[in-house]
């Protein structure tokens, strides 16, 4: 667990955040484990499977997914090509660093207003899930605050590159693979 | 349109833009173009929440999950020790179980990406320390396990055989031969780059030696028949396995090695969490792309202008074996599979060629492209895994790649490598 | 002008086969084009209504029970023996039933959809690994169903243990006998390989697969008079050659299994034999009106009333 690298209380909010993801990743892996064990129970020695296994697990799916973008953000993991990149001197590469996070949190954000919009269109219909009997919209809410959480990663990692010296992969990594992080 | 995008996408990969975002971009401009504005962008969102929509996507967290806890803890570590003590001796010997062990749980979990995570997260490790090099090691684990798609149960195959109208089971038989004939050729790959670079081998381990691994090993060794003996007993499905094998695996490592507290389960759980959403952005941002090509009618347009109707069997072969590897190149392989087929079909009857031939080829195309660059879903899963570069992971991939390909080309003039079996099996 | 139609099944289908005739139909009566997207290639069901709902798509081809999720009442087509097996009298039904054409038409415009047609695509038949000649035999059985709430209530009530299995590993399953049965029409077994991994093709006439083919609302509506026509005469003339189609499908289809699987034992069960399953239907009937409420009720008697003013 890092502590932030924002200032005062910026820097407890976005502690708080990083927490909040952490938790939700593992708890999201553990509860699809537990869910998918407990229909091979129920189906097996129960003689009864869970109806709503596998919408359970699409749910958990799409949480892991939008908080992990978001934490994987934060920790310089998200995959990319860097082979050019590393050629490049050091004051291009601070350049394009800063040209590839804001264009990144760009598109964060504005998949986060079509997300949004994408819900509400899902409300307005009122498309149930067939076994939980509970609209389609609530499981979806992860997306747009996922890609949000993202995208500001992405404009504070831009702005860290801007204020400081280093080159950042994130808002805390600095470049390079060969520091193995253990998350 | 579809040269525009796809100029865009490979500049923003090679400006070293996280993965997802020439995906997305793509995408996007795809959309842009077509619906003159942004008025349809909804789609998009949901075509990328429908590509991490299928239930089969479960297994990857799960085998994840499971091998973290294996590596973390000491089950993968025993199992390894018992292949060491009998191949350690041998030249290349671990790097031949490697490409023998991806190509057995390939086969039962299906899921390449799976296969990548649970025998290459503790195999890798093993292997450098017996000095083999790491280009070799990753592109040996992410070349090994697309043979699952070739052997059964192979999704891709189920796929084909549904779009087509070709049995399945004769599809399932007529992928042992290719698949088997790949797993031969890597281990002779990996015998002679175990010559040529000198990678030093053990001291033949006696029998009582053996026998002490095989003692300490005997907990570990129910992954093996939890999965096998759980699917093909019928208790469970291939992502269900995954699930019993995460919890085969706390049971060892928390009660009865004790190797892990519950704060490592946890942990752990966040980590699988982390890799896992990190792939699957990739495999959502792909399906948004995937939707743009076949919505746009792109390989339509494109194998009208080949002319394909003209042409012979092994030209039709041909065309379809390059157009599946470059479809995979930068689209999904079911989707790929779903959109080419029919269009294929047609010029496949008429040419009286064997829909099963057909689809061994096509399934093994398939294998292939999720390996190759630019964008292939194994690549990502190992750099996620492994947390190396995108070039060291693709750096030792070329031999495999060949090696592959000339299996593919084979399969064209010499049809009986994969249809043998199948007319064995079913006296035709 | 392009249009395109996306629907469920693949091109050989009997979607398929509506559809092409639809597409013909269009193009040799006015200057459209009609691109169409089989199965998957825009995404699964769900995604390609909401495509047609957005406008992007112009039609589509959705079963209701897939609709059910969004419209309730269209899962009145899982009511067990609502239905006949006779497939003439089918034909004729989903032409002229109030119910369809008077109730279901607002219920879908609601949701922003122009129902152009409903059609039988086939009875459909359980597929097992042990015979079934009354609803005893299925005690035990797991069975695959799709996760419609009606659905499993059925075989609930016929005595199996109804069984939630994504569709991609039902095969899988069947062989590795996860599940013992599964139930589609005649068609589909065939197309899909699932009689590979059963032995047992069981008719109770519990049900006939229908499903609808609608236009986006404001796409329709935009539409000239003449160009109405058009959709409104090709819907129709794919209609009447559908419905052919699949009446003799079912047996060419069932032809090409057992000439695939000569083993396969086939029945048709008995009026006796079916007195456990329609038994068993009253309360599946029940669960729908529990479930849609009075417009449901409503809907299941037009339907009824409908089905014995066309029974000749
Ligand atoms: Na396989
Ligand atoms: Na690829």
């Amino acid at each position: 667990m890092h502590e932030s690298s924002l200032p005062g209380f910026l820097g407890v909010i976005d502690s708080a955040i990083s927490r909040t993801e952490s938790f939700l990743l593992a708890t999201g892996v553990l509860l699809m484990a537990a869910n998918t064990i407990a229909n091979v129970v129920g189906r097996f020695l129960l003689g009864n499977s869970i109806f709503f296994s596998e919408e359970l697990n699409r749910i958990l799916i799409i949480l892991i997914t939008f908080a992990g973008i978001s934490y994987a953000a934060r920790h310089g993991r998200h995959i990319r090509m860097s082979a050019i990149y590393d050629a490049l001197p050091p004051r291009m590469r601070k350049i394009l660093m800063v040209i590839i996070s804001l264009v990144t949190a760009l598109f964060m954000y504005l998949l986060c207003y079509y997300a949004v919009k994408y819900i509400g269109t899902q409300a307005s219909r009122g498309r149930i899930l067939p076994s939980l009997q509970i609209p389609v919209w609530v499981i979806l809410v992860w997306a747009p605050v996922g890609f949000f959480m993202t995208g500001t990663q992405y404009l504070l990692t831009a702005i860290k590159n801007l204020t400081s010296k280093d080159i950042y992969l994130s808002t805390y990594v600095l470049e390079g693979y060969d520091e193995e992080i253990e998350i | 349109m579809a040269a525009t995008i796809f100029s865009v996408m490979i500049v923003l990969l090679l400006l070293g833009f996280p993965m997802m975002i020439p995906l997305i971009i793509g995408a996007f401009i795809g959309f842009l173009m077509m619906f003159d504005g942004f008025g349809q962008m909804e789609t998009m969102v949901q075509q990328m929440l429908a590509g991490i929509r299928p239930a089969s996507l479960i297994a990857v967290p799960m085998f994840i999950f499971a091998a973290d806890i294996m590596t973390r803890g000491q089950s993968a570590g025993r199992l390894i020790d018992v292949v060491m003590a009998f191949v350690g001796h041998i030249r290349g010997g671990l790097a031949i179980s490697t490409a023998a062990a991806c190509t057995m749980f390939g086969a039962v979990s299906g899921s390449t990406q799976a296969t990548v995570v649970a025998i290459g997260s503790p195999l890798r490790p093993r292997m450098l320390e017996a000095g083999y090099k790491d280009s070799f090691v990753l592109a040996l684990i992410v070349n090994a396990s697309d043979i699952a798609f070739l052997i059964p149960p192979s999704i891709g195959m189920i796929i084909y055989g549904v779009v087509s109208n070709t049995s399945i089971a004769e599809l399932f038989i007529a992928g042992i031969g290719p698949g088997l004939l790949i797993l031969v050729m890597f281990s002779i790959y990996s015998y002679i780059y175990a010559i040529r670079n000198n990678v030093p081998t053990e001291p033949k381990a006696t029998w009582r030696q053996r026998a002490r691994t095989l003692r300490l090993a005997l907990w570990p060794m129910g992954f093996p028949i939890i999965i096998v003996g759980g699917i093909y007993g019928g208790i469970f499905s291939p992502t269900e396995a995954a699930a019993a094998c995460v919890l085969y695996a706390l049971i060892l490592e928390v009660v009865i090695f004790r190797s892990m507290s519950l704060d490592d389960v946890y942990q752990t759980a966040k980590s699988t969490g982390l890799i896992t959403a990190v792939v699957f952005i990739l495999v959502g941002a792909g399906a948004a792309f995937s939707w743009v090509i076949s919505f746009a009618q792109v390989p339509q347009e494109i194998l009208s202008a080949v002319g394909i109707s003209d042409m012979g069997p092994i030209g039709v072969l041909f065309v379809i074996s390059i157009a599946f590897f470059i479809g995979c190149m930068f689209v999904d392989p079911i989707v790929v599979i779903l959109i080419l087929v029919p269009i294929f079909a047609p010029v496949v009857k008429s040419v009286g060629l064997d829909p099963v031939l057909v689809g061994t080829i096509i399934t093994l195309q398939v294998a292939i492209g999720s390996a190759t660059p630019p964008f292939g879903c194994d690549i990502f899963t190992a750099m996620a895994v492994f947390k190396r570069p995108y070039i060291e992971v693709i750096r030792g991939t070329p031999p495999f790649i060949f090696m592959l390909l000339s299996v593919a080309v084979a399969l064209i003039y010499f049809p009986q490598i994969a249809l043998f079996l199948r007319d064995l099996a079913f006296s035709k | 002008e392009t249009w395109r139609y996306a629907f469920e099944e693949s091109m050989a289908d009997v979607q398929g086969v509506y559809a092409q005739k639809f597409k013909d139909e269009i193009e040799a009566n006015s200057d459209h084009e009609v691109q169409l997207f089989p199965y998957g290639t825009l995404g699964e069901s769900a995604d390609i209504m909401e495509q047609t709902q957005d406008g992007i798509l112009q039609f589509v081809d959705q079963s209701p029970g897939f609709t059910g999720s969004l419209i309730p009442e269209a899962q009145v087509f899982f009511v067990p023996y609502l239905l006949p097996t006779d497939q003439e009298h089918l034909a004729r039904f989903y032409r002229e039933s109030e119910a369809i054409n008077g109730m279901f038409k607002p219920l879908y415009a609601d949701q922003g959809l122009e129902l152009l047609n409903m059609f039988p695509e086939g009875e459909v038949a359980m597929t097992t690994k042990e015979p079934v000649n009354t609803c005893a035999d299925l005690n035990e059985v797991k069975f695959r169903v799709m996760t419609n709430p009606l659905l499993v209530e059925s075989y609930k009530a016929f005595g199996a243990t109804p069984t939630p299995l994504p569709w991609g590993e039902v095969y899988g399953g069947l062989q590795t006998n996860i599940i013992q049965g599964q139930e589609n029409p005649t068609f589909f077994l065939y197309s899909t390989k699932i009689f590979e991994v059963t032995d047992y093709i069981t008719y109770a006439g519990h049900n006939n697969f229908t499903t609808a083919v609608m236009a986006n609302k404001d796409f329709y509506d935009g539409l000239s008079a003449d160009d109405q026509l058009v959709v409104q005469s090709a819907a129709s003339a794919a209609y009447d050659h559908t419905v052919v189609y699949q009446a003799q499908a079912a047996d060419i289809e069932l032809a090409k299994i057992m000439e695939a699987k000569p083993e396969m034992v086939v029945t048709v069960l008995t009026e006796d034999e079916r007195s456990c399953f329609k038994e068993a239907a009253v309360q599946v009937e029940a669960a729908f009106i529990e479930m849609t409420g009075d417009s449901g009720a409503k809907i299941l008697q037009q339907l009824k009333d409908d089905l014995a003013a066309t029974a000749n």
